[in-house]
């Protein structure tokens, strides 16, 4: 399993004596993994110690059993497409990215090849020849994505990989990071967006000044937060009559009801007792048309770890 | 198989930079500096053509009447001999030289008959025959008409303001001329006045007047026009010398310069006052002298300033320029080993200058030649002439190859290229005062030493600069080239220790 995860152990960097990350230990297995938090919380910090481009303090990673101090392997299975928006003055899409793949000993039909293949994945293929400063900011963070999948890489590392993106092209872009990650490949980007890792990611880190708040599933990281009570949002015909009956139980601490008295939300410290409530509710003849968890998103993990760092 | 692969992505690496190396617009006055001697060398060449045709119209002189030409001979008799000249330049020099029958400073102005009365006065209408404007006045001496006796010495005196206190009025009725300068009367007033009470009417019948070179200072500060008066009342004044002055006259000497050319030499004679003073014979071309400047500005201007800021331009912005360009991270991302992007970048900046520079060093060499004919250029190159263009060569590709490690490595090391260009500059001038070990760790001592032509360090320069620009003891050749390559090899060795803890921090980069 190790191997095959992207282990942190204790790991710290500082800018001269601004913090960077401090003492991060964390285990990223394959699939799609956001690193979230505000900005400057270390999020970019962590991906570039991930491919070496800066170097920790103390502490050690290794990405696939790999370290990043050994670009030479490491490089070959990680594919990085970073926030620096910048590309030489003299590359069209299509030379930017055939020229990293000749770095990587394929020859130049091969990398063409290759090259083609990458842009079309991301929807450049039309602008291949044009210069990339000339390219919008949403060409720009395509090519670059097209750059670090180009060869094929194991671990795609993805820093905000959405910004910037048309509706249609982030679609088909979270639609790429699926196909990626049911491969069994490493997919770990960041992103400040909460509401698009919500929905594609399979856990999530979150970050706060340079430190790890929670990581793991969604939901698991959810229930680790026991101080926290879950919400749900119950739809109804007699939402004043259930709410009554909830009320009854020693788990639930709040009820809300809908103006409409068609629905209710419900808060609650045990999400089993509560699930178990409802059963019987349901049972005693009340008409129960929908259980919503209303904060099972990162959103509201992020209000509650986080808080004003929001 | 690795360093085979490792070799292969180096090579890739330098091929992609190589057009950075090459067409960097940070970089492109690399350009102007590699081909800066040839451009002069041309012009030089083109203004040689330009004279030698205009010496060339009409008739050449030959060399056998040139060599006939004596010192002393008339200009008439040489110009009667070796017929019309292609210049003929005449002048005339003017100096100023006291009359022959003038005493030194001392002016003396009969009154006859003697004139009686009581003030006399010295009033001074040009202080100077020179741009100065002061009045110097040693001795102003009044006397009857025996001749006798100085009237004015020691009488009450009055003059315009003086110089300074004590160069007053009463210094020009001392007695005293040997005083030096405090003993003299001076004034800086323009039309300035000196007048002498006598007490009481006296017959006048001479008087002297003692100028600045009377007592010891130039005649050129001798009074130039002054005139005396005398009067009883000290209101109605009498002219009793007219306005007059030391004698200074003008000296005219003749020039004359004559040019004759016998297709290959240029002779210039002068000529004063018809006689001839001076033959200079010049080559109008001089491959010899050609090749010692050639040597001069390669040592001089080519390695000290071409060669080292066209490296600091191509090596420094192989790693700078990417930083500034925010790119860098790209060939990090790549998978290779640091080394081996410094090899690849190093290797791009390598070819790049030193296509530019050994091309620079073979225009020049081949524009100096161009200026010469065909046979000089035969000769040379069956003498040392193959042997010459291989070393100024190497010593170009050498000194990129040196230079472009220590930018290189300063480029990875430093932000500010200009503080290590610095240093390196002041420490390759300086090098010749060091100890011997000391001068082994410069570059600029092994290029010199593989330089065919002992640069030309002409006698009158200032001791200083001199020493500054005269090249240490030279190592041989085979050492200077492994001297070269060793220092290179440590610098290079430092830099490959800087980039593998370079990190990308772009925000503090601009």
């Amino acid at each position: 399993m190790t191997s095959l995860s992207v282990v942190f152990d204790e790991v710290s960097k500082f800018y001269g004596e601004v913090l960077g990350v401090n003492r991060v230990s964390m285990n990223i297995p394959p699939g799609i993994t956001s690193l979230v938090g505000p900005n400057g919380s270390g999020k970019t910090t962590l991906m570039n110690l991930m491919t070496g481009l800066i170097h920790a303090d103390a502490g050690t990673i290794l990405m696939r059993g790999i370290s990043p101090r050994d670009p030479e392997k490491l490089m070959r299975i990680t594919g990085y497409a970073t926030q620096y928006d910048a590309a030489p003055r003299w590359a069209t899409g299509f030379s930017f990215i055939t020229t990293g793949l000749l770095l990587f000993g394929y020859s130049r039909s091969e990398a063409e090849q290759q090259a083609w293949k990458a842009l079309e994945q991301v929807g450049l293929t039309d602008a291949a020849h044009r210069k990339v400063a000339a390219y919008s900011k949403g060409m720009r963070q395509r090519v670059r994505l097209a750059q670090a999948i180009a060869h094929d890489p194991e671990i795609i590392l993805l820093d905000e990989p959405l910004n910037g993106l048309d509706p249609l092209v982030r679609a088909g872009t979270i639609e790429l990071f699926r196909t990626w990650a049911n491969r069994g490949r490493h997919v770990i980007l960041s992103s400040h967006v909460l509401q698009e890792v919500d929905l594609i990611s399979d856990q999530v880190i979150l970050i706060a000044n340079g430190m790890i708040v929670a990581e793991g599933k969604i939901r698991d990281v959810r229930e680790e937060i026991q101080e926290h009570p879950s919400q749900f949002i119950v739809r109804c015909d007699d939402a004043s009559r259930v709410a009554s009956l909830l009320f009854d139980e020693d788990h639930v601490t709040e009820i809300r009801l809908n103006e409409d008295r068609l629905g209710l939300l419900v808060m609650t410290r045990d999400r089993e007792r509560f699930s178990r409530s409802i059963g019987r509710i349901a049972t005693n003849g009340h008409v129960i048309d929908s259980i919503i968890p209303a904060d099972e998103n990162v959103d509201a993990l992020y209000e509650y770890l986080i808080g004003e760092g929001k | 198989m690795d360093r085979q692969r490792r070799v292969k992505q180096a090579w890739t690496i330098a091929r992609i930079e190589l057009r950075r190396a090459f067409f960097s617009r940070r970089a492109f006055w690399v350009y102007g500096l590699a081909l800066f001697p040839a451009v002069i060398f041309f012009f030089y060449n083109l203004s040689i053509q330009i004279r030698r045709s205009s010496l060339q119209s009409g008739s050449l002189t030959t060399p056998a009447l040139i060599d006939s030409i004596r010192i002393g001979e008339r200009d008439e008799d040489i110009l009667a001999r070796l017929g019309k000249t292609k210049r003929d330049y005449r002048w005339q020099s003017n100096i100023r030289v006291r009359d022959k029958e003038e005493k030194s400073g001392i002016t003396t102005h009969k009154i006859d008959p003697a004139y009686e009365a009581r003030y006399v006065r010295l009033n001074i209408m040009v202080p100077t025959c020179s741009s100065d404007r002061t009045t110097r006045i040693y001795e102003f001496e009044v006397y009857g008409p025996d001749g006798a006796t100085n009237l004015a010495l020691h009488r009450p005196v009055t003059g315009s303001t003086p110089c300074s206190a004590d160069e007053g009025p009463e210094k020009a009725v001392n007695g005293s001329v040997a005083g030096g300068i405090k003993d003299r009367w001076c004034s800086h007033e323009p039309r300035s006045y000196l007048q002498v009470d006598l007490g009481e009417p006296r017959p006048i019948g001479s008087i002297v007047i003692r100028h600045a070179s009377a007592g010891g200072e130039s005649a050129e500060f001798d009074t130039c026009r002054f005139s005396v008066q005398a009067t009883n009342d000290n209101k109605i004044f009498a002219t009793v010398v007219g306005a007059t002055g030391t004698r200074l006259v003008e000296e005219i000497t003749w020039h004359r310069n004559l040019v004759y050319f016998d297709g290959r030499r240029e002779v210039r004679l002068s000529f004063t006052d018809g006689r001839l003073t001076a033959k200079n014979e010049k080559l109008l071309v001089d491959f010899e002298e050609d090749r010692k400047v050639f040597a001069g500005v390669f040592q001089f201007f080519y390695l000290r300033l071409a060669i080292f800021f066209g490296c600091l331009g191509i090596f420094m912005n192989l790693f700078r320029g990417e930083m500034l360009d925010k790119t860098l991270h790209f060939w990090f991302l790549a998978p290779a080993r640091r080394e081996v992007l410094l090899a690849g970048k190093y290797g791009a900046g390598l070819i790049a200058s030193s296509v530019i520079f050994a091309f620079g060093t073979l225009a020049c060499i081949a524009v100096l030649l161009s200026g010469h004919s065909s046979a000089e250029v035969q000769q040379y190159w069956q003498s040392a002439g193959s042997a010459h263009l291989f070393w100024y060569t190497a010593a170009a590709v050498l000194g990129c190859i040196g230079y472009g490690s220590v930018f290189v490595a300063a480029g990875l090391l430093l932000r500010n290229p200009i503080i290590p260009a610095a240093v390196l500059l002041a420490w390759e001038s300086v090098n010749g005062f060091l100890p011997a070990l000391l001068q082994k760790l410069s570059i600029l001592y092994y290029l010199q030493s593989l330089c065919p032509v002992p640069a030309p360090v002409d006698g009158d320069m200032p001791a200083l600069l001199r020493l500054l620009l005269a090249p240490a003891a030279p190592a041989s050749k085979a050492g200077a080239v492994i001297g070269l390559l060793a220092v290179t090899a440590v610098v290079l060795w430092l830099a490959a220790l800087a980039i593998r803890r370079i990190q990308i921090s772009y925000s503090t980069e601009a």
